[in-house]
């Protein structure tokens, strides 16, 4: 109770309204980077039959669509950051940040930057990547004619870049990343272990990869997909590509738990024995190098181990030296 | 690690001046010693790595944590016991993510008994919430090593030939309270092939390192919260097998993982075998992994079926062990100056600032420090020499 | 007991809701205003937009509701009310009856060109007029924007200063100074609080007060917002050209230039800098998130403030402004010529209270400018010294304000004691003294209380 109040009739009230009504909340969640790395496949074969089979949708028409989902990205936060690398048969390309930029893409002093109404750092942006794509496929020379892109290449350097960015990071702020990758041509059987140590180190930095699926289904990117947590789809219509990105693959994690979004797609766990490449449910395993087989044999193909054979009614396993080469 | 028991120890040896590696530069100042220092303890970890040795890529561990008085020691923080426990969370995560295909239990031992907090098993989620309940266990009276010892053993007779049977004592105590003779024992561990390691948290003590020598373990005492966590560590790789243990073709089942939505008619809810016996959270549920031998269900992989005895795992678990038995080679190191061609990292796009770079002997590719460290540490394998179809 | 007063700062979609229709539209002609309206967005709301962005027919109600998860529906409904406030999308029928939604299409159109091109051009570059002998690099130019705006901030604390007219009244109508006739403007309460706050809320603050003023001085409120907007996604380095800009714009210029966020190096010059200043006004747009990033380190408003548990801090500066700040709070006691050493003390923050400003904004202001070893840990600021500045504003405190109505001069004691009784009988006395016949009872039972008091009378 007050007490110097008494000679007043009328007195109005000022609750403790001082520690609502703080001008700012400190709130360090935007300090919060999310760099978002496209890796694009541009296998120049691939690229080359869709555009007899489909002349509409072309590899020019893939890369616009690609451009429109890094502005968006760029465009909406602030922070936002962009990487995209294009993954050729051979090798794989940063076309965003680029080398000769300094790596930044900050203030380049070029030339053939914004002359309409795009936001300046899009237009440097855009204009970088098509100068790096015009580089890479007319310098390229294609070897051999294989149809399938060597993908795990292209992921790990998008990790080491990724790696790179958060070292650089200021005190106080915090990186999400996410790997896209636009699929077009077929997977590489022979890469499975090296997409699989890819895969498990970007699981281990919480790097989600999403993939966007063109053409035929990948089981390898389907595995990526569901370890990672990240979103695996195989588009309907290519020609709505662009939709698609902006739609499913535009929302960052957080958002993703608000939307509905594409049902999960049903992954094949099943293993390819290494002797005829079968897809099995019960299979042997090399208990020194865990190479799978479809039946029993008594010599192990990858490593040369021979086996204890195993019988049913043994009594006691009786030591057994075998000499390994070492 | 002891090799030889009449080792010399360290305080035995001629008298270390560590001060003199620091030198001051014209200016007076240490900051480039000192940075030296500190990127060459960065690469040192990445050196020191086996090459083609057999591994025991299927693991049985038993992790003995002495539970004793000596445990309340502060010198840990908040005390040695609270510190372990949060340690070893750390280390059944990196073990099941480096061992798919392994197995752990956990052991303790205080008031001169051995208990077992947890069975070996594959499941993590188990021995990490047993760990986070043992932090409010009482530490109380000596350590008993024959028992904890022998409790580990009963079980990991039965192990199969061709898996490693290994146990890890960290132990807090100078002392044992045993009720027969240990050396006995060790024999015993030593014809059954199980591996003993011990870290200790206090001082070297003699008859561990008799243990550890007699049955192929490694002995340290590590120095600091930090030293301890590398200690660990060092126990996440598999270890080389031994030339006399069995290899064998194990069958195995790779489940499919079946996705079911209510709305599908023929989707009937089911029990998934493993929240049987655990009892815990929903029991009926549509999706899960059916045993391809017997179609029992479960929610999680790698398992035992508990019905047939098949071992249920995914690919994917398997060709997570796969980096040890490929390791990669080392890259070599040379200073920038003397490479030609461009002054950028293949990995990370970045300039080339440090004084030397690492090159990968077979693609000749170039990287910066932090990207070999990464590489080796995490991606096992190089992005350069994964783009030629010739390296695969 | 001194009214506290808050100072407000409103977000740019609260500024921008109260705006009229009209002003909105003829507003979203300019690609770098939409741009910036679609920065702020929700995060859900901006995923709307992204996915309507494309299509050229209206979408069913019902279908963009089916969007989002159903434990999402809260969000969903706050979208649609900030999108539908801004006018960024309209309700239309579809040929169904059923009720649809499309986006404002000169905003679509807008925001299409901000990301994909085609349109004008923003504004003309310097690039025609050939190169600049006189180029500006970036740290010369964050340089000279945190010289500018230190003088602004110079001159509230009352350091003889050079500023112009305008800004001067410009401060005075904010209500960060007073000038009593004759005078020289000395600095109010929200003034205090104003300097305490990081320089992005500071411009952003200034900024709607101008733009408050704006028509007020004859300029054309759509022009300079879309210039500012359009101002805010330049390339900092970098020159552009006034070709084209109209009189009452070139006006806004001079006045941007004297705040510091863009560098002209004449009043005639045919080109400018932005600085990052000009740049980093969107990060002050949003009002809840003070972020460091902000503290950008070109704007040398790094953190420089080390706190310890001692109550002291050390201030790692020279600038005369920024000890002048700290001094605001707390007790000086020692100066070197890089570093301040001062202490936090229970008279020195109650001064400060005194003055107007809050323990909300000292802790902030000491967060913000903390030293980078200071962010390392978490929190930021020894939770002792924040629970301490807080518990010394509470201090003040201790009297609790209730309104109420006196009832006193009452003519005998027993008079007195039924209408006491009554008040209580009713719960709604507040405070009563026998002996002075004076009682309290509040505002809700007074009627009550004068009628019955009315009834009492007539009966005797």
């Amino acid at each position: 109770m007050a007490s110097g109040m008494s000679w007043f009739s009328h007195y109005f009230c000022f609750l403790f309204f001082l520690l609502l009504t703080s001008t700012r909340v400190a709130c360090f969640a935007e300090d919060e980077v999310n760099l978002l790395v496209i890796v694009v496949d541009v296998n120049p074969i691939w690229w080359g039959q869709q555009a007899q089979r489909e002349p509409e949708f072309t590899l020019s028409k893939c890369l616009d669509g690609v451009m429109v989902m890094g502005n968006s990205h760029m465009a909406l936060t602030r922070t936002n950051k962009l990487a995209v690398i294009a993954s050729h048969c051979q090798d794989s390309h940063f076309l965003y940040p680029s080398k000769s930029l300094g790596g930044g893409g900050g203030a380049a002093e070029d030339t053939s930057s914004s002359r309409d109404g795009k936001y300046e750092l899009l237009a440097v942006a855009n204009s970088a990547i098509a100068e790096e794509i015009r580089n890479v496929l007319s310098k390229t020379e294609v070897r051999g004619n294989s149809t399938d892109t060597l993908l795990a290449g292209s992921l790990a350097k998008a990790l080491c870049y990724i790696y790179r960015v958060s070292k650089e990071l200021d005190v106080g702020q915090e990186i999400k990343s996410r790997i896209l990758v636009i699929k077009a041509a077929e997977d590489c059987a022979l890469q499975y272990m090296n997409f699989m140590n890819v895969i498990f180190a970007a699981q281990k930095q919480n790097i989600l990869i999403d993939a966007c699926v063109l053409d035929s289904d990948s089981g390898l990117l389907q595995q990526a997909c569901d370890i990672t947590g990240g979103l695996y789809l195989k588009i309907p219509q290519k020609l709505a590509l662009t939709q698609y990105l902006l739609w499913v693959f535009l929302p960052d994690s957080e958002q993703r738990s608000q939307l509905v979004l594409p049902p999960p797609a049903h992954v094949d766990y099943r293993a390819a024995c290494f002797c005829h490449r079968n897809l099995i449910e019960i299979g042997y395993v090399c208990s020194v190098c865990l190479s799978i087989f479809c039946n029993f044999s008594p010599i192990c193909t990858t490593c040369e181990t021979a086996f204890k054979i195993q019988l049913p009614q043994m009594v006691k396993p009786k030591k057994k030296k075998l000499k390994m080469p070492a | 690690m002891d090799e030889e028991p009449e080792r010399t120890k360290r305080w035995e040896g001629g008298y270390e001046r560590t001060w003199e590696v620091l030198k001051e530069d014209e200016s007076g100042s240490l900051k480039a010693t000192v940075e030296d220092i500190l990127f060459q303890s960065k690469r040192r970890r990445v050196v020191e790595s086996h090459g083609q040795v057999r591994l025991g890529m299927m693991r049985h561990l038993y992790v003995v944590v002495d539970c004793s008085r000596s445990m309340e020691d502060q010198d840990l923080k908040p005390n040695r016991l609270a510190a372990t426990l949060k340690l070893l969370e750390g280390f059944v995560d990196e073990y099941f993510d480096q061992n798919p295909i392994s197995q752990v239990g956990v052991i303790t031992t205080k008031n001169k008994r051995a208990e077992k907090l947890t069975d070996l098993a594959g499941n993590p989620k188990k021995h990490i919430t047993a760990l986070k309940k043992a932090v409010d266990s009482a530490c109380v009276g000596e350590p008993s090593l024959y028992n904890a010892l022998n409790l580990a053993v009963q079980t990991l007779k039965h192990m199969p030939g061709h898996t490693s049977r290994e146990v890890l004592i960290i132990l807090s105590s100078l002392t044992t309270c045993d009720p027969a003779n240990i050396y006995d024992l060790i024999q015993t561990l030593k014809g059954l092939k199980v591996r003993v390691s011990v870290i200790g948290l206090s001082a070297e003590v003699r008859v561990c390192t008799v243990l550890t020598r007699e049955t192929g373990g490694s002995y340290h005492v590590i120095l600091d919260e930090s030293h301890f966590k590398e200690l660990l560590m060092l126990h996440v790789k598999p270890p080389p097998a031994s030339s006399s243990s069995e290899c064998s073709l194990i069958r195995m089942g790779f489940p499919q993982h079946a996705i079911a939505s209510v709305s599908e008619r023929d989707a009937r809810p089911s029990f998934s075998m493993s929240h049987l016996d655990s009892g815990t959270g929903p029991g009926l549920t549509l999706g899960g992994y059916f045993c391809p031998q017997c179609h029992a269900k479960y929610s999680e992989l790698p398992v035992e079926c508990k019905v047939c005895g098949l071992t249920l795992v995914s690919a994917p678990h398997l060709a997570r062990s796969f980096h040890h038995l490929f390791p990669m080679v080392p890259f070599l190191e040379s200073s920038v100056e003397e490479l030609q061609g461009s002054r950028f990292c293949e990995g990370c796009q970045g300039e080339l600032r440090d004084k030397s770079a690492y090159v990968c002997p077979s693609c000749r590719g170039v990287f910066c420090v932090e990207c070999d460290l990464f590489i080796h540490d995490s991606l096992h394998c190089c992005p350069c020499c994964i783009h030629s179809r010739a390296a695969l | 007991m001194k009214l506290r007063v808050q100072l407000q700062c409103k977000n740019l979609h609260e500024y921008l809701r109260e705006l009229g229709p009209d002003v909105l539209d003829r507003l979203y002609n300019h690609p770098a205003t939409c741009l910036a309206v679609c920065r702020e967005l929700p995060l859900l709301a901006k995923n709307y937009v992204m996915r309507m962005l494309f299509l050229e027919q209206p979408l069913p109600q019902a279908a963009v509701a089916l969007w989002v998860r159903k434990d999402g529906q809260r969000d969903h409904d706050e979208c649609v009310s900030v999108l539908t406030g801004l006018r960024l999308w309209h309700s239309q029928q579809l040929q169904g009856g059923l009720q649809g939604y499309i986006l404002n299409p000169v905003f679509k159109d807008n925001l299409r060109i901000a990301l994909l091109g085609g349109g004008k051009v923003w504004a003309d570059e310097g690039i025609i007029l050939g190169p600049d002998r006189h180029a500006r690099d970036i740290e010369s130019l964050d340089r000279y924007a945190m010289e500018r705006w230190e003088v602004i901030l110079q001159f509230m604390v009352g350091s003889p200063s050079a500023v112009s007219q305008d800004l001067a009244q410009l401060l005075v109508q904010a209500g960060l100074m007073k000038s009593e006739a004759g005078e020289a403007p000395y600095i109010t309460s929200a003034g205090f609080q104003f300097l305490l706050l990081d320089t992005a809320s500071q411009l952003w603050y200034l900024t709607l007060q101008y733009l408050n003023t704006a028509q007020s001085r004859g300029m054309e409120l759509v022009e300079i917002l879309s210039f500012l907007f359009q101002l805010s996604f330049s390339t900092l380095g970098r020159d552009y050209s006034v070709e084209g800009m109209s009189e009452s714009l070139l006006t806004f210029l001079q006045h941007l230039r004297e705040f510091g966020l863009v560098f002209q190096r004449k009043r005639k010059s045919r080109r400018y800098y932005p600085t990052r200043l000009a740049i980093t006004l969107a990060a002050g747009v949003s009002s809840n998130s003070p972020s460091n990033m902000t503290n950008t380190p070109g704007t040398g408003d790094a953190g420089f403030i080390v706190v310890e548990t001692n109550y002291r801090i050390y201030a790692y500066t020279n600038s005369e402004l920024q000890i002048a700040l700290v001094a605001l709070f707390s007790e000086m006691l020692y100066r070197f010529p890089n570093v301040v050493v001062a202490h936090l003390t229970r008279e020195s923050v109650q001064q400060a209270i005194a003055n107007g400003i809050t323990a909300q904004q000292i802790i902030h202001f000491l967060r913000t400018r903390a030293h980078p070893v200071m962010l390392k840990q978490s929190p930021a600021l020894p939770p002792t010294i924040t629970d301490q500045i807080r518990l010394w504003e509470l201090e003040r405190d201790r009297l609790q304000f209730t309104e109420g109505v006196l009832y006193n001069q009452f003519l005998s004691q027993a008079d007195f004691e039924v209408l006491r009784d009554r008040a209580q009988g009713l719960g709604c006395l507040v405070w009563q003294d026998a002996s002075h016949r004076a009682m309290v009872v509040t505002p809700q039972g007074h009627s009550e209380v004068k009628k019955f008091w009315k009834r009492q009378r007539s009966h005797t």
